[in-house]
């Protein structure tokens, strides 16, 4: 009983203190250096309650940087750039962005937050005893038991690092910088984080724009349709394509037949690792065979050696796929600790047997997308948000909404569902482009010219008619 | 001492009423002032242009269509075939006679995986070849590094182990750092204009009233040589410090018109860094008219001022130049007068927090000097050799 009463003393300390430093003591901003930027650029963090339900609890620090604009004689609202996965740190694809949105940061401050869970933000972030060999491991052989020892080193309440309390971090950043309305840009989840962000504090809102869309209505987890969608889209471009169909005519058949291969036996070669140059082995069967074409999807630059690769693949000859995974190999792309957390809690709960069912019905990879969360979900620690999440987002803040007609996992369908319930909002689909189109194409300067007339309606989309077509690669020299 | 004001008031009217009479002479002083903003933006211009903007090449090609996609690749960084020249550019290029040949083999070569080679034919010693050369360079390498690493990435090597070492560049100047060339000619127009401007007024009320015997009869009247000095000085100082003015507010309107931030640069001139930059030179001023007063005084007649006077002027401009140029700067700089200016103003222009000490020292140095200056002309006034021109 004693030691209770002390801690109420303590807490009810703390939240007297917190209340009249807040806005001098949770702030930090300071000079740094980010990425691979020449020039400095401004880092900080800010102390939010875990749970803003209860002020007075325990704080974690969010980590934030701004890329000052270069010009700011004249003040614009700012852009806050809402990163994908879930998982990914705003902050560590600093480098990329400075160069896709060097027109908008021209007159315009960029302003990345780390969610809550990834980065510098109280990561949900694990020691894994050894590093995965991505050559050797299939996708099956997932140990549960690594999986539960690493939910149990995560730190804090879990289940305060959702969405809705990430938006309220985003806001809370404005706030603190002194920006009365801004600008957000979302990719992939970073949509679903801004229709969050709209519904929640729309007058916090100059404009938003949302990039590849992962709507309210749409679970994000079931990517069998849109993958063979995407899949189907490239055999079609092949055929078309002079070229490429010369050189693979019978590219869909080859798909399959060497699917069906691996399918009946996975096959094991002895390779030197491509970065190490050490003796190791590939290991590689049918899931991990789409599952690497689907990963290639998500760009143009991918999809042009996706022909190739299968067709090499069909041949007997794996280096192909060995140097497409080693692109990525070692590389932490989101945080999975946050990935898992959200989707299995605020997805895949909404998924029915029969949507499941429907999703797999596909000739690209069946139901191998939803491997991942049938085996990691059930190992989660449990949150649902109310009802009220899953309702459809109005708002009337001017909105661009932006698709790739390539897109594997947030199809042109997707970006339909805001686009009818915003008021002021426009759908844009480029035919050529794929996953997240500002990151690829001259979308960003029709984002720029979007945050300036804050009207969807009216912008001058002729450059994305010169995206030019997809090409596809058809020798291992390139020729031509 | 009412009627020692008195007397300075009488004396600086007639000086001032001496240089604002003939409005011409004025405007051609300050014709300096004038002419900043426009050589400031004129030459932004062509250096952000040089730097950024990639006008287009045009190439005389032989083999183009034996490498279609090395065409298009090409084409994308604006290096263009000669063929579809426009007619008014057709002489200019034709002149430079950018030749590439590409030879028949290339598919065959490309697809053997064998080292094509590609010939790029022009006058490397013309300079208007230079620039297209390089581009076509980068371009080419660039082409032929993404076929490159595609070709490994195909045959399982993880394309990484290309870039062993790579070299990240942090700039650790202000983030606000100014576009470099344009505080760097503010500074220097502005110096110049301290200069400058007061010069053609300092002359004709010295070396040119002794000529027009006005400045006998001004040393016969009963007021103290030192007033009739101060006034001159004032005179031709309030004509440098308009100067002043009128670079600053001038450059400063006239850079909104150039887009710096294409070069990832900024140039905003808040009323506080004017203010700090005006309050700067405004030392300066009097000591130019000083200096200038002074060789004047000290020539023989009205044309031997005007060839001294405008010798001196090489060293305004000559000092920020040299201070450019020196790595190491010796301490003592900070304190001589325009060279501690200039550093002053290149802190200002960088957005670094300016040394206000440094301010106070500089301009004391300059304001004695100036003083020293006015104290030795009184005393050589009041000999009828320096009056007359005798010595």
């Amino acid at each position: 009983m004693k030691i209770m009463w002390k801690q109420l003393m303590a807490a009810s300390l703390l939240a007297v203190v917190n209340n009249s430093w807040a806005d001098n003591q949770a702030l930090t901003v300071e000079d740094c250096h980010l990425g691979e930027i020449r020039s400095k650029v401004k880092c900080g963090t800010l102390q939010v309650p875990e749970n803003y339900a209860n002020n007075s609890g325990d704080k974690i620090s969010v980590n934030f940087a701004v890329l000052p604009a270069i010009d700011n004689s004249e003040y614009k609202a700012p852009l806050m750039f809402l990163a994908g996965g879930p998982g990914q740190a705003a902050v560590e694809l600093a480098t990329s962005l400075n160069r896709v949105f060097r027109e908008i940061r021209k007159t315009r401050d960029i302003i990345l937050v780390d969610q809550r869970g990834t980065g510098q933000s109280s990561a949900l972030e694990c020691d894994l005893e050894d590093e995965e060999d991505v050559y050797r491991v299939l996708p099956e052989d997932l140990n549960i038991e690594d999986v539960k020892s690493c939910v149990s080193q995560f730190k804090g309440d879990v289940s305060q690092f959702n969405t809705e309390n990430a938006i309220r971090d985003f806001d809370a950043i404005r706030v603190a910088l002194g920006h009365e309305k801004i600008n957000i840009y979302g990719g992939s989840y970073g949509t679903r984080a801004g229709l969050v962000y709209l519904r929640m504090f729309p007058e916090s809102l100059e404009s938003a724009v949302l990039d590849s869309v992962g709507p309210i209505e749409v679970p994000i987890g079931m990517f069998g349709q849109s993958g063979a969608r995407s899949f189907n889209l490239l055999l079609d471009n092949c055929k078309n394509s002079e070229s490429c169909h010369k050189v693979f005519p019978n590219l869909a058949e080859e798909f399959q037949a060497v699917k069906a291969r691996l399918a009946k036996e996975p096959i094991t070669l002895d390779i030197q690792h491509p970065r190490l140059g050490t003796p190791t082995q590939f290991v590689l069967d049918d899931t991990k065979f789409t599952g690497n074409l689907r990963f290639q999807l998500y760009g143009v630059e991918g999809r042009s050696m996706v022909p190739l690769v299968i067709h090499q693949a069909y041949l007997g000859n794996y280096q192909p796929l060995i140097g497409l995974i080693a692109r990525t190999e070692g590389e932490q792309l989101v945080y999975t600790g946050l990935l898992f957390n959200i989707v299995c809690n605020e997805d895949i709960p909404k998924v029915s047997a029969k949507m499941r069912e429907i999703d797999a019905a596909n000739d690209f990879d069946g139901a191998a997308s939803h491997l991942a969360w049938e085996l990691i979900c059930p190992l989660f620690p449990q949150y649902r948000p109310s009802e009220d999440f899953y309702q459809p987002v109005t708002a009337s803040v001017p909105t661009l909404i932006l698709s790739g007609d390539l897109d594997p996992v947030t199809p042109p369908s997707n970006g339909d569902f805001p686009a009818k319930t915003l008021s002021n909002s426009k759908h844009i689909i480029v035919k050529n482009a794929s996953h997240t189109v500002a990151m690829s194409t001259c979308a960003s300067n029709i984002i720029g010219e979007f945050l300036t007339s804050k009207d969807p309606k009216s912008l001058d989309e002729s450059c994305l008619e010169d995206v030019p077509e997809e090409t596809f690669m058809t020798s291992v020299n390139g020729v031509e | 001492m009412n009627s020692n004001i008195g007397q300075f008031k009488a004396l600086l009217i007639k000086e001032y009423k001496e240089a604002f009479r003939d409005k011409r002479a004025l405007m051609v002083a300050l014709m300096m002032a004038f002419m900043a903003p426009i050589m400031i933006m004129v030459m932004s211009k062509v250096v952000i242009e040089k730097a950024v903007d990639k006008p287009p090449v045009y190439i005389k090609f032989t083999g183009a269509e034996y490498a279609p996609k090395l065409m298009a690749h090409l084409k994308k960084e604006n290096l263009l075939d000669f063929a579809d020249i426009p007619e008014k550019d057709k002489a200019i290029w034709d002149e430079r006679n950018i030749v590439i040949n590409i030879p028949e083999s290339y598919s065959q070569d490309m697809a053997d995986g064998k080292t094509i080679k590609v010939h790029l034919q022009a006058d490397f010693n013309d300079k208007a070849v230079s620039p297209p050369v390089r581009r076509i360079n980068n371009a080419i390498r660039d082409f032929s590094l993404s076929i490159g690493y595609k070709r490994l990435l195909l045959r399982g090597v993880d394309i990484r182990l290309l870039n062993p070492v790579k070299l990240v560049e942090q700039d650790t100047s202000m983030p606000d750092a100014t576009f470099i060339m344009i505080s760097m000619m503010m500074g220097l127009y502005m110096i110049m204009a301290a200069f400058m401007s007061g010069l053609s007024v300092a002359i004709d009320s010295s070396a040119g009233e002794r000529e027009r015997n006005v400045l006998e009869m001004l040393l016969c009247q009963p007021v103290s040589t030192l007033k009739i000095v101060l006034a001159k000085l004032c005179g031709a100082s309030t004509i440098a410090v308009i100067g002043v003015a009128l670079v600053l507010v001038l450059s400063s309107i006239s850079v909104g018109f150039v887009d710096l931030t294409k070069i990832g640069a900024t140039f905003s001139l808040g009323f506080t860094k004017g203010l700090t930059l005006f309050l700067l030179l405004l030392p300066i001023c009097f000591f130019a008219s000083a200096c200038q007063l002074f060789l004047a005084f000290q020539a023989k007649s009205f044309k031997e001022a005007q060839s001294t006077v405008s010798m001196v002027i090489a060293i305004p401009a000559f000092v920020p130049f040299v201070l450019m140029m020196m790595d190491d700067r010796p301490q003592w700089l900070d304190w001589v007068p325009i060279a501690g200016q200039s550093l002053i103003m290149e802190d200002v222009f960088k957005g670094v927090e300016v040394n206000w000490l440094a301010i106070l020292a500089t301009s004391g140095v300059t304001i004695a000097i100036t003083a020293g200056l006015v104290a030795i002309l009184t005393q050589k006034l009041k000999s009828e050799k320096v009056v007359m021109a005798l010595s």
